[in-house]
């Protein structure tokens, strides 16, 4: 785990080292740590269960791009070509990821049953279904604290 | 969203997985950390085995959602959970809407906050402050995007103090994640109907 300082999520919103939005976080140390700790843990676990690094990055930037944040989207892009990867999620196992990734960032109360037996249709296991979930509600989550946090930055 | 929220308070959560949890004697042990699963605790739902299968997101995720929802002083306790019903009303959770409101409730004594939104959903007229609350969790729950400076100001008008205002942002962003788990991974289904349903 990270215990940097700039974290993710300073470097995310532009907050610099020791800025007063940077200590005001610091006010709640426990949801700093982990929530950089998930981050580490949705991004670069030690097992990804089937759901690689490179399609990680790729279904973070899809979710990014549909929640129109630039930032994040360029976060995601950068870390994607970092791993020598362009587009990972192709074919019908990428798809069916894709598909989802959109059901779960615009329309989650529409998921049904057959969303997810789809995922394991394309090869998905539960493990990587899981983590996939996990992956999307967490971009889905950072965004929201990211506008916040720029918000109490520029309204400073 | 004028979706009536149906009371799912009463007795368990009844969760119907749309994947096969872990099997808790099949568990390793690194799953059964992350559930916090002792010799003398075993009660654990088919949600949190659900998580299971991804045990290193779940080891940070509960005590994520504890730094926020419960961490000392800041935002009072009710006023997270109103930021919480908000949310899960807009994402569409009527189990997590219905929870929460009830925890708010318990919180706040002003149980007319509740019957209020129960009504008019995120538009109800609230007293000033939570209206303010209410106004802002709805529009980072909808589109964290159209986020401005500008926003802060009606909270701070209300003395919102900045850290506050941050415990806000982190219940709002925290149903983001849990409505869209509650609801993607399987369904919250209605308890066996009791004497007195709401």
């Amino acid at each position: 785990m990270s215990d940097g300082n700039p974290d993710v999520m300073d470097t995310l919103a532009g907050l610099p080292d020791g800025s007063a939005i940077a200590e005001l976080r610091r006010q709640r140390p426990d949801v700093v740590r982990h929530l950089q700790g998930s981050d580490d843990a949705i991004f670069a676990p030690a097992h990804h269960g089937g759901f690689t690094r490179p399609e990680r990055e790729a279904a973070a930037l899809r979710v990014a791009t549909l929640l129109r944040d630039g930032a994040l989207e360029e976060h995601y892009q950068r870390r994607l070509v970092a791993l020598g990867e362009t587009n990972p999620l192709t074919g019908a196992h990428g798809e069916s990821i894709l598909a989802h990734i959109d059901c779960v960032t615009m329309t989650p109360d529409s998921a049904r049953q057959a969303d997810l037996d789809r995922l394991s249709a394309a090869g998905l296991t539960p493990h990587a279904i899981v983590s996939l979930s996990q992956l999307i509600a967490y971009v889905n989550f950072q965004s929201r604290v990211l506008a916040g946090l720029r918000m109490l930055r520029d309204a400073s | 969203m004028t979706r009536k929220m149906r009371d799912f308070t009463r007795g368990e959560l009844q969760w119907i997985p749309w994947i096969t949890p872990v099997d808790l004697d099949a568990a390793t042990a690194e799953q059964l950390t992350a559930l916090k699963v002792t010799p003398s605790n075993r009660s654990v739902g088919a949600y949190s085995l659900v998580l299971a299968h991804d045990p290193e997101a779940l080891s940070q995720r509960s005590p994520l959602y504890n730094g926020i929802m419960f961490g000392s002083k800041g935002l009072p306790r009710a006023d997270r959970e109103l930021g919480a019903v908000a949310a899960s009303r807009i994402n569409g959770c009527a189990y997590c809407a219905s929870v929460h409101a009830k925890r708010f409730t318990e919180l706040s004594k002003a149980p007319e906050v509740m019957q209020r939104i129960q009504q008019d959903g995120v538009e109800a007229a609230l007293d000033p402050r939570r209206k303010a609350i209410v106004d802002y969790s709805a529009k980072l729950t909808r589109d964290p995007a159209a986020i401005t400076a500008a926003d802060a100001a009606p909270l701070r008008a209300h003395g919102l103090s900045d850290l506050e205002i941050l415990d806000l942002t982190h219940a709002v962003a925290m149903f983001a994640w849990a409505n869209r788990l509650m609801q993607t991974l399987g369904a919250p289904a209605e308890p066996a109907p009791e004497g007195n349903p709401l």
